[in-house]
């Protein structure tokens, strides 16, 4: 259904008059989701806005290049540390803060790249987990990063305070802007990115690195260059996710966090931008808001707590969203392989053909 | 088509001007009305801590009672607990929904001291007190935050008085520590520090234990090694059940002592198959079968209305957080206000219930640091071998 | 339906549990193992299986979705607090060959039933018609069904062997810590990470790699406690940078 009729057409930003309709409703509702939205939901959003950076950038490399990452949330925690170290030790203002952690996070992900070129699978998968724990462990072990305590996080200064400016975002509700600005922008680049050269090399590495060799793609260049890509995606979602947060130590950065990130990927589909976008909303909602305080959701709550108190405990009822989890993440890939984004697909086409 | 673009682009830029310059959103609803007053407390619920998550259900219990016996002022609780995994995104999660959604008077407990960090600013700037954090933190007090009252004795001054009982009532000369790689296990070594410092004398060996790690064998032999006569333990139950077997293992038995954490004696017993016995540790609460007679009202109480819970160390702790915060509301009387339990909160003094006597003045916020020391006897029985001890080199009280 | 079925399966852990505490040892552990191969059959057979030619993602998306569905459960069924489990041994009584070095009966224990399980596995790749059939599904599944190898049955076997040593080595375990639904998660990813360090599919570099895993965390936790965490990972990253398959496998070559 989406025929091209030459190259100019495929990278085009809009496919279609529909598409650039229903973008430009979709970027109305962003901007004024807030001031209709109660307010507690605005910190959810923020949430889900650094996931799905995190989750595109991601996307890069597990989806379009086929290479595994178990280690993404270190990236993640040199985004949001180099942020607020720059912010603090060097007075920088926070774009130019947030650009440059994001640059030692992707030459962070350009390191790990060099040993991907000679692993794969599981060998790769635990090297970058060995690279998550360590970056967590290093931090954890300086005390000029905060050490254990954590460190708390400066106000979100817009401003430049060498030049006097000053444009502090204090509310979720501000930082909102901020953080739906940037998505926009990385997600676009993201999209950018797979519609060139690179991406096209970054597909065929992952369809086939020797055949990608043989037709001229140089594997240590893009490979690598993977790599330093999703980092700097995570270094900027870390980077805002301080500020969303106020306060972090190490040990948000754990290694859970590393695997729910990849969970975030291939539940929403690998490849794909829109994949990236959908399984880090998903996700993120089931784990922050949906199936939280089941007890006090009317009828099916009562329901839980008899059924707890009859067989399992009363104290464990908590958990079952962590099984509601497991199994929407066992679900999705059994029914719908392409994740949520084949779901996305299949409504589409579905839609398009009706009523044939 | 690049006309329509920059068209687009401008549309969308005054739309996100006009948005951004939208009034502030609108203050979170009141915290209580003529019937209720409600009251949060977030807690690990599931995840790693689960096992604290008994502090949030201890307040439960107080709560409950409260309401039975008619609530305050004609008002009764309404008690949330949330869940938030002990991880600090998820607790500035829940806190905010609370507070927005629900509106929420004041908190109680909370455990984990980065889940409190992480929400110790927002708390303050919408004014709702936070009585009770079930954590210790110097920042929780220094420098002083006004609407954040805290009963839980610092770490540093727990550690203070437990080297001050090995040196002076043990009369051990080499003290090894075992202590948890983060700000829990690093306030207790500093502290244990600073008291053998008094006496002219270090560690013989500070040994940091990740909080998930499943093998200590080599810390094990190098307090072993270290040739300590009494190890100093500021670790989770895990740990120091590893620890506990791992040392009779390879034959080391020195004096174990530790913090309050792990003052849960019938659990601790239990999970190291027996090896707790003898253990000495710090205590901030009534033991669990104490003849204390609020103690025992407490106890019928949870066996009436929560009989699945076990009556345990952390599950009291709950009621003891919650207590001074009851005692605010009931002192503040039938016209409540933030200003007035804030007032009421502000003069509580020599407060005592089920545990230490709490002090609480506009400039000192940190309500107590005295500790009870208790050994671990047979059958997990709670021998007292010493009363509420405070410390003496409490750095908080010197201004 | 299969929610009824994992459910059932649950209250049979509970039933595991039960025994653990009041009936006889053996009889306990030998409910215990048959139902941990029944709980791996079933996983494979609920949760692998429906999955059409899942990629290596999938497939480790789907075994972590199962894993929070069974530690949910778990925790539903018997609370976060830890508990008590412990083998019929003494940990107390140790014996000291050479003198500074002290062994005990949990030790010995594990050595045995360690050199037990790899001598079971080394004969059963090596001579049993299932055990050549497992090597040949894992190094060509395409291939292995050709030559009439049924090998979504091997895929069931493969995961009741697993989940059975799986559960003998979490006894182990709990036995020296304690027991709580998420006990197992640390010890599994070094695990994880030792089976890498000797090379996947290769018995001895499995063995080996634990040992150096072990050797290698606890020898430097004994000098630098604080890097005690993530030495082995680093030396398994250098390791894996100059052996790229580990120490021991048999670096295939893919083929385009």
């Amino acid at each position: 259904m989406d025929m091209k009729r030459d190259y100019y057409e495929d990278i085009q930003l809009f496919q279609s008059g529909v598409v650039l309709f229903w973008t430009v409703v979709l970027l109305l509702v962003l901007f004024t989701l807030p001031l209709v939205v109660p307010n507690y939901y605005v910190y959810l959003f923020n949430i889900i806005m650094v996931h799905i950076i995190l989750a595109v950038g991601l996307n890069i490399l597990v989806g379009s290049t086929g290479q595994i990452s178990l280690g993404h949330a270190g990236f993640f925690a040199i985004g949001a540390y180099g942020t607020v170290l720059m912010m603090t030790l060097f007075q920088l203002p926070f774009i130019l803060a947030i650009l440059i952690a994001a640059f030692i996070a992707a030459f962070f992900g350009f390191i790990l790249g060099l040993p991907a070129l000679r692993l794969e699978g599981p060998y790769l998968a635990i090297v970058s987990l060995g690279f998550g724990l360590t970056i967590m462990h290093v931090i954890g072990g300086v005390d000029a990063f905060g050490g254990r305590m954590g460190i708390k996080v400066p106000p979100l200064d817009l401003g430049i305070k060498q030049l006097g400016i000053s444009w502090i975002l204090t509310t979720d509700f501000h930082k909102y802007y901020l953080i739906l600005i940037m998505t926009i922008i990385m997600v676009v680049g993201a999209r950018n990115i797979l519609k060139t050269r690179v991406g096209r090399s970054f597909v065929a590495i992952r369809d086939s690195d020797i055949a990608a060799e043989v037709i001229g793609v140089n594997l240590t260049i893009y490979k690598t260059l993977a790599f330093a890509v999703s980092a700097f995606y995570a270094g900027i979602a870390g980077g805002l996710f301080g500020f969303v947060l106020g306060f972090f130590d190490p040990f948000t950065f754990n290694m859970i966090l590393s695997i729910i990130f990849l969970v975030m990927v291939v539940v929403g589909g690998l490849g794909t931008i829109l994949g990236g976008i959908m399984g880090a909303t998903l996700i993120t909602y089931l784990q922050y808001d949906l199936l939280k305080n089941i007890a006090e959701v009317p009828y099916f709550g009562a329901l839980m707590v008899a059924v707890s108190k009859q067989w399992f405990t009363l104290v464990g009822l908590e958990n079952f969203s962590s099984m509601a989890i497991g199994l929407i993440m066992i679900g999705i890939i059994i029914f719908e392989p392409l994740g949520m984004f084949g779901l996305w697909i299949r409504m589409k086409k579905y839609w398009m053909t009706w009523p044939f | 088509m690049m006309f329509k673009k920059k068209m687009l682009v401008s549309v969308i830029a005054v739309w996100a001007v006009l948005c951004i310059a939208q009034a502030a959103p609108a203050a979170p609803p009141a915290g209580f009305d003529d019937n209720e007053i409600r009251i949060g407390q977030w807690g690990p619920q599931t995840g790693p801590a689960a096992p604290w998550g008994s502090v949030a259900r201890g307040s439960k219990l107080l709560f409950d009672i409260v309401n039975e016996e008619g609530g305050i002022n004609g008002r009764k609780i309404k008690y949330f607990i949330r869940d938030d995994m002990y991880n600090p995104a998820q607790t500035v999660g829940v806190v905010k929904e609370l507070v927005e959604r629900q509106g929420v008077f004041a908190f109680v407990g909370g455990v984990g001291a980065a889940c409190g960090m992480a929400v110790k600013d927002y708390l303050a700037a919408n004014k709702i007190p936070w009585v009770g954090p079930s954590a210790a933190d110097q920042d929780f007090i220094q420098p002083l935050n006004p609407y954040l009252f805290a009963v839980y004795p610092l770490y540093r001054d727990e550690a203070n008085v437990l080297a001050q009982y090995i040196v002076e009532k043990l009369n051990m000369k080499k003290v090894g520590m075992l202590y948890q790689n983060d700000a829990y296990g690093k306030d207790g070594l500093e502290g244990a520090k600073e008291r053998l410092a008094t006496y002219k004398m270090s560690l013989v060996a500070e040994i940091p234990v990740e909080p998930t790690e499943k093998d200590l064998a080599s810390q094990i032999l190098r307090l072993k090694n270290s040739g300590a006569e009494a190890v100093l333990m500021f670790v989770n139950p895990t740990a120091a059940v590893i620890a506990l077997k791992t040392a009779a293992n390879v034959g080391f038995k020195p004096q174990w002592i530790s913090s309050n954490t792990l003052s849960d004696y019938p659990l601790m017993f239990k999970i190291s198959g027996g090896l707790w016995e003898g253990v000495i540790t710090g205590a901030f609460g009534e033991i669990p079968d104490s003849t204390h007679p609020l103690m025992v009202k407490y106890r019928e109480a949870a066996k009436r209305l929560n009989p699945q819970e076990r009556w345990g160390t952390f599950y009291s702790a709950g009621i003891l957080f919650a207590d001074p915060l009851v005692e605010a509301l009931k002192k503040a009387g039938r016209n409540l206000s933030t200003e007035a339990v804030m007032k009421a909160l502000n003069s509580i003094k020599d407060y005592q219930t089920i545990g230490p006597k709490i002090n609480w003045t506009e400039k000192q916020h940190q309500g107590t640091d005295s500790v009870m020391i208790q050994k671990c006897g047979p059958n997990a029985s709670y021998i007292q071998l010493q009363g509420w001890t405070t410390n003496d080199l409490a750095t908080w009280k010197k201004k | 339906m299969p929610v009824g079925q994992l459910l059932v399966e649950g209250l049979a852990i509970g039933a595991c549990y039960g025994l653990f505490a009041t009936a006889v040892f053996w009889l306990a552990f030998v409910i215990t193992m048959l139902f941990s191969i029944l709980l791996g059959v079933l996983i494979e057979f609920l949760f692998l299986r429906p999955a059409k030619h899942p990629s290596i993602l999938g497939m480790i998306v789907i075994t972590l979705g199962a894993e929070m569905f069974l530690m949910g459960l778990a925790s539903w069924k018997w609370g976060a607090e830890q508990k008590f489990f412990s083998l019929p041994l003494n940990p107390s009584v140790t014996y000291e060959p050479v003198k500074g070095m002290i062994i005990n009966n949990w030790a010995i224990a594990v050595f045995a039933v360690t050199a037990c399980i790899m001598l079971f596995l080394y004969i059963f790749f090596k001579y049993t018609k299932l055990g050549v059939a497992m090597r040949a599904t894992q190094q060509n599944k395409h291939a292995a069904k050709i030559m009439g190898i049924r090998t979504e049955r091997v895929f069931s076997f493969a995961w009741g062997f697993s989940s059975l040593i799986g559960a003998v080595a979490g006894m182990f375990f709990a036995s020296r810590a304690t027991l709580d639904p998420a006990f197992m998660m640390e010890p599994f990813l070094r695990a994880f990470a030792a089976a890498v360090l000797g090379g996947l599919m290769s018995i001895p570099g499995v063995i080996i790699g634990g040992a150096l895993m072990g050797l290698i965390e606890n020898f430097f936790g004994y000098y630098w406690p604080h890097w005690k965490p993530i030495i082995a990972f680093i030396v398994i990253i250098l390791v894996l940078c100059l052996r790229p398959s580990g120490l021991f496998a048999k670096h295939y070559v893919k083929k385009v």
